[in-house]
């Protein structure tokens, strides 16, 4: 990376707004404020094939993982399946259309913009489209990329199972669907593909094409 | 990090990070050349958005906890369950670590965050003598600890989805859902708003050391 030393040989904390001298770190490393030790910076590192790779295996595995059963009940001789998408709407059906955005956000739309948005930044990149239109929608992705992480939350559905489980095991058998598997698949997925991702080194790419 | 600079702030030296990309910027730009959204130093006004947002939060735990938050049919017995009932539920089953689960996500972690953000912006509103480092360590906790609440409004959309065979065996949810979905919303969008870097100008103005 050829960043602008001069400009680039300070860095800000964001939460107590010291001024911290950057210096040069071993990869693997993250820098903390020293005085509040929140997260400043780390090492820039950003494979774009590997990341194109896992978006697509991303991509992939979204689309059975929220409209494949995950998981199903036994009861009576009569069985229930229930998706991820069908979870949220069985809610706002009941009227708490509150809790069914929130549900739907938080494990559906979020994750799946969180993958395009990493998509279209990645191939922007590998294919290096200069033009203005490409630079604006690249901007854009990069402005509401902290905003779409924050709102997807794979993991806590992840639990969220489990405990379902735990909770009907008692009243039925229950079993897993193929939702099951494909979404821990996406979320491992994705896990890593937010290792991979570094919004600092995506904000330095479009200052090179200046 | 470099010692001879520990406690200059941003601002002193007319400097200060774009809130969107964390770009260096000089405090009289108004608009962040890199990503070219508005620049502003400190948002004095993110304590009374805080403050709104918090006490609302506060007031909707009220009927989030006292209202029953499923109603649960099990051979014509209709169950109204508050979450503390149905954690204590889950323990007469013998369920302990998903009793415990269960009440860290939706009893422990909505309190202790109204409770930590409460004393945080007394801290910045009256200018209480607590130390800072603490208070952002308590912040750092509360941020990435909030989103673990959700986990309850997952786990009734799963249940309600697939409990679902009218008088013998049925889940649905009841009105504290909504509450409990805008109290976790609330609290998010409160730690959201919020410039910490206000707390550590006062520290600049008081002179203290702690």
């Amino acid at each position: 990376m050829d960043r602008d030393v001069l400009d680039k040989s300070i860095v800000l904390c964001r939460s107590c707004d010291l001024v911290v001298r950057k210096r040069a770190l071993p990869s693997g490393v993250r820098a903390l404020c020293p005085r509040c030790n929140s997260y400043l910076y780390d090492t820039p590192y950003c494979s774009i094939n590997g990341m194109l790779a896992l978006c697509l295996a991303a991509l992939a595995l979204y689309f059975p993982a929220n409209f494949f059963p995950v998981l199903e009940l036994h009861f009576l001789g009569s069985i229930r399946t229930t998706t991820i998408f069908g979870g949220a709407m069985s809610v706002a059906d009941q009227g708490y259309w509150v809790v069914a955005i929130a549900v739907l956000t938080a494990a559906v739309i979020a994750p799946g913009l969180l993958i395009l948005s990493v998509l279209f930044q990645v191939l922007i990149v590998k294919y290096q489209l200069h033009n203005p239109f490409f630079r604006k929608i690249y901007k854009g992705f990069l402005c509401q990329h902290k905003l779409i992480s924050q709102l997807s939350m794979l993991e806590i559905y992840m639990i969220s199972i489990f405990v379902s489980v735990f909770q009907l095991s008692d009243y039925t058998d229950l079993y897993f669907g193929i939702g099951t598997f494909c979404f821990t698949m996406l979320f491992i997925v994705v896990i890593f593909l937010q290792r991979e991702y570094d919004i600092e080194h995506m904000w330095s790419v479009l200052d090179e094409y200046q | 990090m470099s010692t001879s600079n520990t406690s200059v702030q941003g601002q002193r030296l007319g400097l200060t990070c774009c809130p969107t990309c964390t770009n260096l910027c000089q405090t009289q730009q108004t608009i962040c050349s890199r990503c070219g959204q508005a620049v502003t130093s400190r948002d004095h006004s993110s304590i009374q958005k805080s403050w709104a947002l918090l006490i609302t939060a506060a007031i909707l735990l009220f009927p989030a906890n006292l209202y029953p938050i499923t109603v649960m049919t099990s051979q014509g017995q209709v169950r109204k369950d508050t979450i503390f009932s149905g954690i204590n539920h889950l323990i007469q089953l013998d369920l302990l670590p998903i009793a415990i689960i269960l009440f860290t996500a939706s009893i422990l972690v909505p309190m202790l965050k109204i409770v930590g953000l409460g004393i945080y912006l007394l801290a910045i509103s009256f200018e209480l003598p607590i130390s800072k480092r603490k208070l952002m360590a308590g912040f750092h906790i509360i941020e990435w600890i909030g989103r673990w609440s959700m986990l309850d409004l997952f786990v009734i959309s799963i249940t309600a989805a697939l409990v679902n065979m009218g008088q013998i065996f049925d889940a649905k949810p009841a009105p504290a859902a909504t509450a409990f979905a805008l109290v976790i919303l609330l609290t998010q969008l409160a730690a959201k708003v919020l410039d910490t870097r206000l707390l550590w100008d006062r520290l600049e103005s008081n002179d203290d050391r702690n």
